[in-house]
């Protein structure tokens, strides 16, 4: 550095001193008011993160669960397995057979009215038909 | 440092060592608010969260002072950013004079008003080099720029201050 640097230099400290030596705040306090703002910070981000989760949880709750428990979701209670076994039947005999009913759809079709038009085939394959 | 005052989130900063450079952090906030001692006090303020939370981390690559000047240095230009772009909306909405006002100088010392004349960057650097004892690659990490770019900066700012000095009558030859 050369000399005129130096007196530059020294030049400069002395103005800017003038600038900076007034009003200089308390290392503490700036410290203590810092650590304030990173706990408030901290305990913001926390409650964000809390409400987060909450509505996360209430997401759940309004749109997954009653879409399980909607009528087509729903498993087949007791009660309603129970509605294909007639009482007195099984009171009047002392034959008695599962009640395989309760396994077939709810919609019973006739085969007859509501498909008239059956696939057939003429080509035959080794003698029958296919 | 003392082992027992580092901070949790950022180990290698102690409060002590914060406290020894804490003048020189608040003269660079200084500078960094047109020397508004509330704002650089909120700077100052705010770059100490910056370190005590973690979002700024010390990982000892460079001095300590350095550091944590740039972090400053980021605030503040985050902080006008927001202001400009703010300005800009109540200007397109007609709520503020656009005309810019001329500022009085501080002070009427000649040297002082001379550097404060400087372009930004001459100026951040002379202060950088001049009144905080960095060196022109401590300096130039602070401001954001390479190294071959602070010393371009400090050559001009040097030329530029030594017109302006001799333009104001003050001398500063060997």
């Amino acid at each position: 550095m050369t000399e005129r640097e130096s007196t530059l230099r020294a030049a400069l400290r002395k103005a800017q001193a003038k600038h900076e030596s007034d009003g200089i705040p308390d290392f503490d306090s700036v410290w203590a008011a810092a650590e304030r703002e990173a706990g408030a910070a901290l305990r913001r981000r926390g409650i964000f993160a809390g409400v987060a989760v909450v509505a996360a949880a209430v997401v759940l709750a309004v749109g997954v669960l009653p879409m399980n428990l909607s009528p087509t979701n729903r498993l087949p209670t007791k009660q309603q397995d129970l509605r294909y076994i007639d009482t007195d039947e099984l009171l009047e005999t002392t034959r008695w057979s599962a009640p395989s009913d309760s396994l077939l759809p709810e919609h019973q079709f006739d085969i007859y009215q509501e498909i008239p038009v059956l696939i057939e085939s003429t080509e035959t394959y080794g003698g029958a038909l296919l | 440092m003392r082992d027992n005052d580092g901070l949790d989130k950022n180990p290698h900063i102690s409060r002590s060592a914060l406290a020894a450079i804490h003048s020189q952090v608040f003269g660079w906030a200084l500078s960094r608010c047109d020397y508004d001692p509330m704002v650089a006090e909120d700077l100052m303020q705010q770059a100490y969260v910056e370190l005590l939370s973690g979002k700024a981390r010390f990982d000892n690559r460079s001095s300590l002072q350095t550091f944590v000047f740039s972090v400053v240095q980021n605030l503040a230009r985050s902080r006008y950013r927001r202001i400009a772009s703010r300005l800009r909306l109540l200007q397109a909405a007609g709520a503020v004079d656009t005309t810019v006002q001329p500022k009085e100088p501080h002070n009427n010392d000649a040297l002082w008003q001379a550097v404060q004349e400087l372009p930004t960057q001459q100026r951040d650097i002379i202060e950088l080099v001049f009144c905080r004892d960095m060196t022109i690659a401590a300096a130039a990490n602070v401001m954001g720029v390479t190294t071959g770019t602070g010393r371009v900066h400090y050559d001009r700012a040097k030329k530029t201050l030594r017109a302006k000095l001799t333009e104001y009558g003050v001398g500063f030859d060997d």
